[in-house]
């Protein structure tokens, strides 16, 4: 009886002694995932960032002209062979998808971590050369005088809003901020009904235009100098996040009067 | 349709045939309807129903509103298409290709990883001009001198007309006077420079073309300084600061005498250009 007594005790002493080892065990376990999680989650970010910082660095190295969209610093920045030329601060970023009957057409083509390439205006800027016949050579000379050009502001009409097409069917959308408020309401209704036709007509009958759509909001200053200034065949590269280093670009402190960056996926108000 | 006294109530009966009621013929020897006794204005048959001041039948009413709601269909389906918009969200980055298993090996991964990160981004750092470069907006005729994220200078200046020129007689040439893009280095810094002028601008005065290389120079018409960039192209003042802002030059870009100074202060051989 006292033997049995024993064996009992020690049975139950063992299942004890087991049962704190599978508990320890377990915890150990979960303690070890997470560090491996954490191992993985970095490599993925820099694996991300170590492709971004090559593909800028072949943009770097090419003789295209080419577009740095940082999200989250919140600009867009025109670049030529590492040089900035021109930075611009966003102040709404949106990215669309062709809608056909309230059904959304999801695109599975990536978009985010590669060049965009072949970017043109549309509409295209329009550049109207004069021709000059000179006159028969005397030996007074009779200077031709060409006229004086527009300025650029009367020479390149900046539309209310504007696409820059990139190879792909991926596209930006620029769209100037508060320049619809500032226009009349029949103007509005009209640059709505067209914008809303173009887009019912590219979303339901060109399913390789506009595949995917960036749509930007800057200060219509920005906007238009963009337009008037944007070189043929521009190349567009979108930043993470997680990518601390650009090239010396830094986000510049806000102009007196220039409205302050929004976050990147702010809201652009509709007309 | 007059009352028949055959009627036993008084009303004239007929069967509904759905066609429209044939005119009836006027009895024998009846007088012409006069004012007084003209028939009285003809009501709608029962199947036709009146909408407003227009008749309308059943079909007809029936297509219409099929026209309605067809009509309806198509613009709630319009209304909703075009494109849907959702704020930017960046996709989560994810592992790509082989990872080793091992905790070890994970972290010798990661750690190379971010070497090679830091030596990609040290790479990315050089390829940024060095010191004080030159950006030309040629389509906003604005010249901007820079330095890292500093704009040391930011003034109008004249870019390409883009015109083209055309010769009368002769060879029978054409030239187009367009600033060409890209990236440039300075090459030759000029003080006091003395133009050359190459065939276009004696064809454009109407001038014949000298013989001389000695008739060709011009002085003070190129201002104080001139930098050079290659394939004719130069960075030089103007006798036409008025004009300044606008595309007027014949591919050179022209700069007012005080911003051409500030410009000057900065110069040096090798300096970086950059035109869009």
């Amino acid at each position: 009886m006292r033997h049995r007594r024993a064996l009992v005790v020690t049975a139950l002493l063992l299942a004890g002694a087991i049962a704190l080892g599978l508990v320890a065990a377990g915890c150990g376990t979960e303690k070890a995932a997470a560090p491996a999680a954490d191992v993985h989650s970095q490599i993925a970010r820099l694996q991300r960032s170590t492709n971004l910082l090559q593909r800028q660095i072949d943009l770097a190295n090419g003789k295209d002209f080419y577009l740095v969209l940082d999200p989250a610093a919140g600009d867009i920045t025109l670049m030529l062979m590492g040089a900035e030329l021109q930075r611009y601060q966003v102040l709404g970023l949106q990215v669309g998808q062709p809608r056909v009957a309230w059904m959304t057409r999801p695109d599975p083509r990536a978009w985010q971590d590669i060049v965009w390439a072949h970017g043109e205006l549309d509409p295209p800027r329009q550049i109207d050369r004069f021709v000059m016949q000179a006159a028969p050579p005397t030996k007074e000379g009779t200077e031709a005088t060409p006229p004086v050009p527009p300025t650029p502001e009367e020479m390149y009409p900046v539309p209310s809003r504007y696409h820059v097409r990139f190879d792909d069917g991926l596209s930006i959308e620029i769209r100037p901020l508060d320049t619809d408020t500032e226009a009349g309401r029949f103007a509005r209704l009209r640059a709505w009904f067209t914008a809303k036709w173009h887009d019912a007509k590219d979303a339901a009958f060109d399913r390789e235009r506009d595949a995917v759509r960036l749509r930007i909001a800057l200060n219509p200053k920005d906007a238009a100098s963009l337009y008037r200034s944007l070189p043929p065949a521009v190349r567009l590269l979108i930043l993470s996040g997680d990518q601390k280093t650009a090239p010396a670009v830094a986000p510049k402190p806000a102009e007196a009067g220039k409205p302050q960056a929004k976050s990147a996926g702010a809201p652009i108000p509709k007309n | 349709m007059d009352p028949s006294p055959n009627s036993p109530t008084g009303r004239d009966v007929t069967p509904d045939t759905g066609g429209p009621e044939p005119p009836r013929a006027a009895p024998p020897g009846a007088a012409p309807p006069t004012a007084a006794s003209a028939p009285l204005p003809v009501t709608a048959p029962a199947h036709v129903h009146r909408l407003g001041r227009l008749p309308l039948d059943r079909r007809t009413a029936a297509v219409a509103m099929s026209a309605v709601a067809v009509l309806l269909v198509v613009g709630i389906a319009w209304a909703g298409t075009g494109y849907h918009y959702d704020p930017y969200i960046e996709k989560p980055a994810a592992v790509t290709g082989n990872v080793p298993t091992t905790d070890r090996e994970l972290k010798q991964f990661a750690a190379r990883l971010d070497r090679r990160s830091r030596e990609l981004t040290a790479k990315l750092k050089a390829t940024a001009p060095r010191g004080v470069y030159i950006v030309i907006d040629q389509t906003q005729n604005r010249i901007y001198l820079k330095r890292d994220e500093e704009t040391l200078l930011d003034a109008r200046c004249s870019a390409g007309s883009g015109l083209v020129l055309k010769e009368t007689g002769g060879k029978n040439r054409q030239w187009v006077f367009d600033t060409p893009r890209g990236r440039f280095d300075v090459l030759t810094l000029l003080r006091n420079p003395v133009w050359a002028k190459p065939d276009w601008a004696f064809v454009e005065d109407g001038q014949p073309i000298p013989k001389n290389p000695a008739d060709r120079l011009e002085s003070g018409t190129l201002g104080e300084y001139a930098l050079y960039f290659g394939d004719g192209f130069m960075i030089h003042g103007t006798l036409y600061e008025r004009l300044l802002g606008r595309a007027v030059s014949h591919g050179c870009i022209r700069v007012g005498r005080d911003d051409l100074r500030k410009v000057w202060a900065n110069a040096r051989i090798g300096m970086r250009i950059y035109i869009y």
